[in-house]
C-alpha cells in the first residue's frame, strides 16, 4: 500500500508540474494570443467591446489585469474542474470537446499498438533466450536491431506507400479510421472497417518497437543464469516450466518498469504516424492546433499527453505490484 | 559398507572464445553408504563443478567431456532427459552453493515445496503437499506458518533452512552442501550443520560437504577430498588429513586455517595464487607454489600413491602414508 500512495504521491507532483510550465509557455511566447483571437474575431464580425474583450480574456484565462499569481491558481483550479478553455480555431468547441475524438483514436491506436507489441516483443525474447545461439536467435535479434534503428517516418512512408497508395498493393486505405459516411448495419461492421483502418498505423508502430525483443532476452538471458533455475531443475521441474514461471515470469518484472518509458516513445512516433497514415488522432489534432496557432488546444493536448503517459506509468506500476510480491508487503 | 556413489575419470570442460578450459580433470572419487565426504580447495578449483556434475546440471558453456559417474549402480551420464528429471532431488539433491538466491523470487515457499511432490508424483493434493512441507520445515526450526512467505520475507538463515528441507523432501540418497553456509556467521552455521547431521543419522544418507573451510570440515566429514586446479591431490579420512597430510597443497591448506579446537596456533597461507587453469603446465600443476618442489615435478606428473580407498598425488609427500580405517 506504501508502494501505491508513493507512486500517487509522484503522480500528482508530475502532473502539477505539467500544469504549470503549461500555464507558463504561452504567456512567454512573443504576441498575445487574446490580442490575435481579438484581430481574428475583428477580421470576421468586424466590432469588438470591452464586454467581448473580457468574456474572451475570461474564455482563455488571460487577463493583464490580474497578478500573474491569480491567474496561475485560477488556471489550476479550472483544470482540475475539466475547465480547459476553448479552442480558438473550433471556436464553439472547448478545447476537451475539440481533443476528444482524436484522443480516443490515439488512445485505440497505442493500446492496440502496446498490447500487441508486448506480446510479440515478450514472447519472441523469450524463446529467442530459451534458443540462445540458435539460428532463430541470430535472425530475432539481427532483425530487432535493424528496427531500432530504421526512423519512424521512413518505415511510416515505406508502409504507407506500398500497402496503402500504390496501385498494385494498395489494398489498404490510405486514410481515416474508419470509411468516411459508411453507414454499417452492425457492430461486427464497424469493427471490421476500424480494425481495416488501424492495420497499417498498428502493423508500422508494432515493428518499430521490435527492438524490445533485445530487452526481453537479455533480462531472460540474466534470470536463466540465476541459481534459483538451476535449483529449479535440481528439483524437478519441467523444461517448460523452467522457461515460462521461472524464467519468464521474473523477466517481465524489468520489462513492466519500462514500459512507461516504452509509451513515451510511441506517444512521440504516434504523432508522426498518425500524419503519414493521416490517421486522425491527437496528433493530427495537434498538427492542426499548431497551423492555426490554437493556443489553448496545444495546451490542452499536452495536458492531455502528459495525463496519459502519467496513466500508462500508473498502469504498469500496478502489473509491478501484482508481478512481483517483494513490491507487496513493504514494512511488514 | 558399499559404493553408493563411483565417480570414475570426470572431465568437465568450460567452453571459452580462447577454446575449451577443463575445470575438472580426470576425477575419480566414491561416496559409500551414510559416509559423509568432504571436498575442499580453493576458490575456482572445480568444487562447484564437480557437484553440478553430480546431478548434471551443467548448461552450456559447460559440458561433460568424459567419464562415468553412477549412483547405486545407474549411470547418470546416460540418461534420458526425462530419467534424470526423475532421478534428480529423487536420488540426489543440493544445497547450492548461494541457497539465498536459489529459491524463486516470486513464489510462495508452500508452492515451492509442492512443486518438488508435484514433479515427482508423489501427490498433485495441495493439503497433502503442505502437511509434508510443513513437518519439513519445522524440522529445521522454521515456524509453519512462514509456508505462506514469499523468500524475501526470510533472513538468508532461514532461506538456508527452508533450502536444506527441501533438499531432503525426497529423502534423497546423497546429499550436497555446496558452501551450504558460507553467508551464515559461525554460530548459526554449526546450528544447521549440526541439525543436518542428526537427520543424516535418522534419514540414513550420505553427503558430499563442500567447504574451504577446513576445521567445519573436519568436524563433520568422516573422509576428505582435497582438490587443487581441477584435480583430487589428496583422499584420506578427515583425521589423517589434519595430522598427518601427505600432500603439500593439503598441508598447506590445512595450516591456513585457525587450528579447530582454539588454540590459535599459528597460521599460514600458501604463497602464490590459483593456477590458471587455461595454461597447465608440464608436471605437477602445484610445482609452483610447493615448497617441496623437486625437479622431477617440473617434468612429470606425479604417480598415484594408493593404499585402500586414500590415496595422494605427489612425488615428495610429507611423510609416511598412514593408514585408513578399510
Ligand atoms: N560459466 C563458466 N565459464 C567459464 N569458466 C567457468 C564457468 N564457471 C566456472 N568456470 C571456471 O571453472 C573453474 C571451477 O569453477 P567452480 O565454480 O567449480 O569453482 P569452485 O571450486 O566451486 O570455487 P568456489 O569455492 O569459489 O565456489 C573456475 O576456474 C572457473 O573460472
Ligand atoms: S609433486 Fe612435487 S610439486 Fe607437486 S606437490 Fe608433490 S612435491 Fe610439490
Ligand atoms: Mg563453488
Amino acid at each position: 500500500m506504501n508502494y501505491i500512495f508513493k507512486r500517487l504521491g509522484f503522480y500528482l507532483i508530475a502532473f502539477v508540474a505539467a500544469v504549470t510550465i503549461n500555464f507558463f509557455i504561452p504567456r512567454l511566447m512573443p504576441g498575445d494570443p487574446v490580442q490575435m483571437y481579438m484581430a481574428k474575431l475583428y477580421q470576421t464580425s468586424g466590432k469588438i467591446d470591452a464586454e467581448t474583450i473580457a468574456a474572451v480574456e475570461k474564455l482563455f484565462g488571460f487577463s493583464k489585469t490580474k497578478p500573474i499569481i491569480e491567474s496561475y491558481f485560477e488556471y489550476v483550479g479550472s483544470i482540475f474542474q475539466g475547465n480547459w478553455g476553448f479552442s480558438f480555431s473550433q471556436y464553439p468547441l472547448t478545447v476537451i470537446q475539440a481533443l476528444t475524438r482524436g484522443l480516443s483514436w490515439t488512445v485505440f491506436l497505442m493500446g492496440t499498438s502496446l498490447i500487441i507489441s508486448f506480446l510479440i516483443n515478450n514472447l519472441l525474447g523469450i524463446v529467442a533466450a530459451w534458443r540462445r545461439g540458435s539460428k532463430l536467435d541470430s535472425f530475432l535479434t539481427v532483425g530487432g536491431q535493424l528496427m531500432a534503428n530504421i526512423p519512424a517516418v521512413v518505415l511510416a512512408l515505406l508502409i504507407s506507400y506500398t500497402f496503402a497508395r500504390s496501385e498494385k498493393f494498395g489494398i489498404f486505405p490510405a486514410g481515416y479510421a474508419v470509411t468516411p459516411l459508411f453507414r454499417p448495419a452492425n457492430v461486427l461492421q464497424y469493427i471490421g472497417d476500424v480494425a481495416y483502418h488501424a492495420f497499417l498505423p498498428v502493423t508500422c508502430i508494432v515493428m518499430l518497437q521490435l527492438n524490445g525483443i533485445m530487452g526481453m532476452r537479455a533480462n531472460m538471458i540474466n534470470q536463466l543464469g540465476e541459481d534459483f533455475i538451476a535449483m529449479g531443475r535440481a528439483k524437478g521441474v519441467p523444461e517448460y516450466k523452467l522457461m515460462i514461471s521461472y524464467g519468464a515470469r521474473n523477466a517481465l518484472l524489468p520489462v513492466a518498469t519500462t514500459l512507461a518509458m516504452q509509451i513515451g516513445f510511441m506517444l512521440g512516433g504516434s504523432l508522426i504516424i498518425e500524419v503519414v497514415f493521416n490517421y486522425p488522432g491527437l496528433g493530427k489534432v495537434m498538427i492542426g492546433a499548431l497551423d492555426s496557432r490554437d493556443y489553448p488546444l496545444m495546451q490542452g493536448i499536452l495536458l492531455m499527453s502528459t495525463i496519459l503517459m502519467l496513466s500508462a506509468n500508473f498502469i504498469a506500476d500496478m502489473m509491478l505490484l501484482i508481478l512481483d510480491p517483494r513490491l507487496r508487503k513493504q514494512g511488514r | 559398507m558399499s559404493a553408493l556413489l563411483e565417480v570414475k575419470n570426470l572431465s568437465v570442460d568450460y567452453i571459452t572464445l580462447n577454446g575449451a578450459v577443463r575445470a575438472v580433470d580426470d576425477v575419480s572419487f566414491s561416496i559409500e553408504e551414510e559416509q559423509s565426504m568432504g571436498l575442499a580447495g580453493e576458490s575456482g578449483c572445480g568444487k562447484s563443478t564437480i557437484a553440478y556434475s553430480l546431478m548434471r546440471l551443467h548448461r552450456p558453456p559447460a559440458l561433460i567431456a568424459d567419464g562415468s559417474i553412477k549412483l547405486g549402480g545407474r549411470d547418470i551420464i546416460k540418461m534420458g532427459e526425462e530419467e534424470l528429471r526423475q532421478f534428480r532431488w529423487d536420488q540426489i539433491s543440493m544445497v547450492f552453493q548461494s541457497a539465498m538466491n536459489c529459491l524463486n523470487p516470486v513464489v510462495k515457499l508452500e508452492k515451492q515445496f509442492f512443486e518438488i511432490y508435484k514433479n515427482h508424483g508423489i501427490t498433485k493434493n495441495r493439503q497433502e503437499a503442505r502437511a509434508r512441507a510443513e513437518k519439513l520445515i519445522e524440522i529445521v526450526g522454521i515456524p509453519k506458518e512462514r509456508l505462506n512467505d514469499y523468500p524475501h520475507q526470510f533472513s538468508g538463515g532461514m532461506r538456508q533452512r527452508a533450502v536444506i528441507a527441501m533438499a531432503l523432501a525426497l529423502k534423497p540418497k546423497l546429499l550436497i552442501m555446496d558452501e551450504p553456509t558460507t553467508a551464515l556467521d559461525t554460530v548459526v552455521q554449526r546450528e544447521i550443520l549440526q541439525r543436518v547431521y542428526e537427520l543424516k543419522k535418522e534419514l540414513k544418507f550420505s553427503i558430499l560437504f563442500i567447504t574451504h573451510d577446513l576445521s567445519l570440515m573436519m568436524e563433520f566429514c568422516d573422509n576428505v577430498s582435497i582438490m587443487y586446479a581441477g584435480k583430487i591431490v589428496e583422499q584420506a579420512p578427515a583425521q589423517t588429513i589434519l595430522k598427518n597430510p601427505q600432500h603439500p597443497y593439503s598441508y598447506g591448506l590445512k595450516n591456513s586455517f585457525p587450528s579447530l579446537h582454539g588454540d590459535i596456533g599459528y597460521m599460514e597461507g600458501i604463497p602464490g595464487s590459483p593456477l590458471n587453469m587455461s595454461r597447465i603446465p608440464r608436471g605437477c600443476r602445484f610445482q609452483d607454489r610447493c615448497f617441496r618442489a623437486q625437479d622431477i615435478c617440473f617434468k612429470e606428473v606425479p604417480p598415484r600413491q594408493q593404499r585402500g580407498n586414500d590415496f595422494y598425488d605427489c612425488h615428495n609427500p610429507m611423510g609416511t602414508l598412514t593408514g585408513s580405517r578399510n
